[in-house]
C-alpha cells in the first residue's frame, strides 16, 4: 500500500512539469509489524520494536504499542512521525472524552474515533497501519484494523505492517481454520494466543528484514493490562 | 502491476523424511480476471523430479519446452537420468542466457533420490539466481511472501508422507487465500521412494 | 579466395573405400613415441617415453601428460603440436560442462566430445586429420575409466593398452601381465615394464613421464617419484 501511494506521488511529481523540480516527499516507511488476537475475556496485541528506514535500523527499542485505557491498546506503525503524531492527537481526544463524559472511553468508541480521525486527513493521510485491540462492553476481545485513511473492520485476529502478509495467513490457518474439516479445538486460551503470536513473529523475523529485535506483547484482561517482552532475531 | 504477476499463481515444495511435496495452485488469470481454473504450474521431469514455473504462463510454457529439450538431449547423450542438481543448474543457465530480455518466471526444482531418500530443493529468480532450500521448503509465485510466513511457522522437519501432505496443504492454502492472484484449489504431488500421488485440493473459489 | 580454393575435404575416399588420410594419420601415430595406460581397480596409470633429441634439451619444462580437469588426464602418441590443440579443446569442453551442469564432466562425455572434434577434422574442408591417438584416464564417482581416441574419431574403452612404435609388443606384453584385480601401485610398475619393452637405451626419470588418476584426482608424478619407481623394478 505504501509503495503504491509513494509511486503515485512520485509519478504526479514528475508529470507535473517538464522542469526539474526538487521533490517533496513528506512520507517515510519506517516499517514495523503488528498482530492481535482476541478471545473470550482477553485480547493480546504484539508489535516488534524495530524501527527502520530502507536497510538501516534507527532503533531496536521503538515501542509501537500504546495503552489508551485499562481496556484498550492501540498499535500503530508505518511512517513513524505520523504514528507519533496520530497517537498524541488520539490521547488528547481521549482526554476530552473523559472530561466531557466522566468515564473512560469504551473500546468500540475508540475504534470509531480512530477511524474518523484517520479519515479527517483523507487528502493528506497519516501513513500508518493501525490496530486497536481491547475488550468490548461484554468483556469479549475485540480487534479493529485500519488502512491509512480509516477504512476499518472488526476481526478475531489481524496482522498488519511490513510482515503482515507473512503473519496473516498463518493466523488464518491456526485460528480461522478455513481449510480444515477437523473440529475446532477447545476454546482459545490466553496462553495459546500468546504462543501463536510468538510463533508468528519468530517466523516473520526469520524471513522479513523489516521485522525483528524484540516482540512487545500487551495482554488485556478485565483485570487490566500486562506487558511482556520476547527476543526476536536481531539481524 | 509487473508482468511477472499478470497470470498470478503460486508454487511451493516441501521436504519430509524420505518424501517430498510439490504444490501449485490452479488459477490462471489475466490481471484481475480469472480465465482458467485448472492450470498446473508443475512439470514432471521424471517421477522423482519436478520443476515448477510460476509467473507469466506463456513464458513458463516456452521455458518448459526448452528445458525439456535440453533434458532429453542430456539424457540421450549421457545415457543416464538427470539429477536434481544438474536440472537446477541447467534451468539456471537457461534463464541466465536471457539475462537481458529475460523470461518473466521464477523456478522451483524439487527432487527425491529414490535410492537414498534424500530430498533436493532449489528455487531461483527470473535470471537464474539459485537459492538452495536448506530450511526444508522453497516457494515461488505471486504470494511468495504469504507462503514464507506460513511455511516458516508450520513447517517441521522429518515429516512422514501423510503429515507432509497435511502441513504442505495447510501452509499453501492459507497463503493462497490471502492472495487475490492465486488459489481456486491446488495440486499436490506427494513423492515417496516407491510411489507418487497426485492430489487435487478443493479450496475457496474467489 | 583462400577459403574457396580449399573448401573441399582433404580426406576423400580412395576407390577401394579407404580414407587414406586417416591411415596416414594412424601411421604417424604408429611411428610415434610409445605410450601405455593401465586401468587398475583403484586408479589408472598413464606412462609415456619422452626421448630427448639432444642432451641440450631442458628435460622437465614441457610435458606430454596433461591434466584436463581435477579428475581427468591424457597422453598421446603421434604429433605433439596436434596434441596440444586437443588438450586446449578438451579443457574448454570440460569447463563448459562444469559451468552448464555444475558438476564435473564424466570421462566418457569428454571422450565423446573430443572424438567428435577429431571426426570433424576428417570430413571438413581445408583441414587434415589429427596425427595423434589419445589415451584419456579419468575417475568418476569411485570408478576408474580409460579410453583411447583415434584420428578417425573412433574411441575405445580399454583395461590396458599401448600406442606408438612398439604398440604391438606392448599390447601382447600387457595381455600377459594384466589381471582384473590389479592395484594402482602394481599397475605403475607394469606400465614402466611395458615401456621398457623396446625402449632404446637406459630408462631414467628424465626420459619417461607418468601420470596417475585415482580418487584423489589426476596428477603427474614428479621426477623423484618416477626415480623411486624405477629403482624398485
Amino acid at each position: 500500500m505504501f509503495k503504491e501511494m509513494q509511486s503515485l506521488a512520485n509519478a504526479q511529481m514528475t508529470d507535473a512539469s517538464p522542469h526539474k523540480v526538487a521533490g517533496f516527499y513528506p512520507y517515510a516507511d519506517n516499517g514495523g509489524t503488528l498482530a492481535a488476537i482476541a478471545g473470550d475475556g482477553f485480547v493480546v496485541i504484539g508489535g516488534d520494536t524495530r524501527l527502520t528506514t530502507g536497510y538501516q535500523i534507527y532503533s531496536r527499542e521503538a515501542s509501537k504499542l500504546t495503552k489508551l485505557t485499562d481496556k484498550t491498546i492501540i498499535g500503530s506503525c508505518g511512517c513513524w512521525c505520523d504514528s507519533l503524531t496520530f497517537t498524541k492527537g488520539l490521547h488528547i481526544r481521549l482526554q476530552y472524552y473523559l472530561y466531557e463524559n466522566n468515564k473512560p472511553i469504551s473500546t468500540n468508541a475508540t475504534a470509531q474515533l480512530v477511524s474518523n480521525m484517520l479519515y479527517q486527513k483523507r487528502f493528506f493521510p497519516y501513513y500508518v497501519s493501525t490496530i486497536v485491540a481491547g475488550l468490548d462492553a461484554d468483556n469479549q476481545g475485540a480487534v479493529y484494523s485500519y488502512d491509512p485513511v480509516g477504512s476499518t473492520e472488526r476481526h478475531r485476529y489481524r496482522a498488519q505492517g511490513t510482515a503482515g502478509s507473512l503473519i496473516q495467513p498463518f493466523l488464518d490457518c491456526v485460528l480461522g481454520r478455513g481449510n480444515q474439516t477437523a473440529p475446532e479445538p477447545e476454546k482459545l486460551t490466553k496462553e495459546q494466543a500468546m504462543i501463536y503470536l510468538k510463533d508468528a513473529f519468530m517466523s516473520a523475523a526469520e524471513r522479513e528484514i523489516g521485522c525483528g529485535d524484540f516482540l512487545q506483547i500487551m495482554i488485556v484482561t478485565p483485570q487490566g493490562v500486562e506487558e511482556e517482552r520476547f527476543k526476536l532475531r536481531k539481524d | 502491476m509487473s508482468i511477472e504477476s499478470y497470470n498470478g499463481g503460486a508454487v511451493m515444495a516441501m521436504a519430509g523424511k524420505e518424501c517430498l511435496a510439490v504444490v501449485c495452485d490452479k488459477r490462471l488469470g489475466a490481471r484481475l480476471t480469472t480465465i482458467g481454473m485448472n492450470h498446473s504450474k508443475i512439470y514432471e521431469i521424471n517421477p522423482y523430479l519436478y520443476v515448477c514455473l510460476p509467473g507469466l504462463a506463456t513464458d513458463a510454457l516456452t521455458v518448459y519446452q526448452r528445458l525439456r529439450f535440453r533434458v532429453n538431449m542430456y539424457e540421450l547423450k549421457e545415457s543416464r537420468k538427470i539429477s536434481p542438481q544438474v536440472l537446477c543448474s541447467m534451468l539456471s543457465n537457461l534463464l541466465y542466457e536471457h539475462r537481458f530480455g529475460n523470461y518473466f518466471i521464477g523456478g522451483v526444482v524439487a527432487g527425491l533420490d529414490p535410492a537414498t531418500g534424500k530430498t533436493y530443493l532449489y528455487a531461483m529468480d527470473c535470471l537464474g539466481a539459485i537459492t538452495i532450500g536448506t530450511e526444508g521448503f522453497v516457494t515461488g509465485g505471486h504470494c511468495e511472501e504469504q507462503l514464507y510466513g506460513t511455511c516458516e511457522a508450520l513447517y517441521r522437519p522429518d515429516l512422514g508422507p501423510e503429515e507432509l501432505l497435511e502441513v504442505a496443504s495447510q501452509a499453501f492454502l492459507s497463503a493462497c487465500d490471502r492472495d487475490a492472484g492465486s488459489g481456486w484449489g491446488a495440486f499436490v504431488y506427494i513423492v515417496t521412494k516407491n510411489k507418487v500421488e497426485l492430489k487435487s485440493l478443493k479450496a475457496r473459489m474467489d | 579466395m583462400t577459403s574457396e580454393r580449399y573448401s573441399f575435404s582433404l580426406t576423400t575416399f580412395s576407390p577401394s573405400g579407404k580414407l587414406v588420410q586417416i591411415e596416414y594419420a594412424l601411421a604417424a601415430v604408429a611411428s610415434g613415441a610409445n605410450s601405455t595406460a593401465i586401468k587398475a581397480s583403484n586408479g589408472v596409470v598413464l606412462a609415456t617415453e619422452k626421448k630427448q633429441k639432444s642432451i641440450l634439451n631442458e628435460e622437465h619444462s614441457i610435458f606430454k601428460i596433461e591434466a584436463i580437469t581435477e579428475h581427468i588426464g591424457m597422453v598421446y602418441s603421434g604429433m605433439g603440436p596436434d596434441y596440444r590443440l586437443l588438450v586446449r579443446k578438451a579443457r574448454k569442453i570440460a569447463q563448459k560442462y562444469q559451468s552448464m551442469y555444475d558438476e564435473p564432466i564424466p570421462t566418457s562425455q569428454l571422450v565423446q566430445r573430443v572424438a567428435y572434434i577429431m571426426q570433424e577434422y576428417t570430413q571438413s574442408g581445408g583441414v587434415r586429420p589429427f596425427g595423434v591417438s589419445l589415451l584419456i584416464a579419468g575417475w568418476d564417482k569411485n570408478k576408474p575409466s580409460l579410453f583411447q581416441c583415434d584420428p578417425s574419431g573412433a574411441y575405445f574403452a580399454w583395461k590396458a593398452t599401448a600406442l606408438g612404435k612398439n604398440h604391438v609388443n606392448g599390447k601382447s606384453f600387457l595381455e600377459k601381465r594384466y589381471s582384473e584385480d590389479l592395484e594402482l601401485e602394481d599397475a605403475i610398475h607394469t606400465a614402466i615394464l611395458t615401456l621398457k619393452e623396446g625402449f632404446e637405451g637406459q630408462m631414467t626419470a628424465d626420459n619417461i613421464e607418468i601420470g596417475v588418476c585415482d580418487k584423489k584426482g589426476f596428477r603427474r608424478l614428479t621426477p623423484s617419484e618416477v626415480r623411486d619407481y624405477l629403482a624398485s623394478i
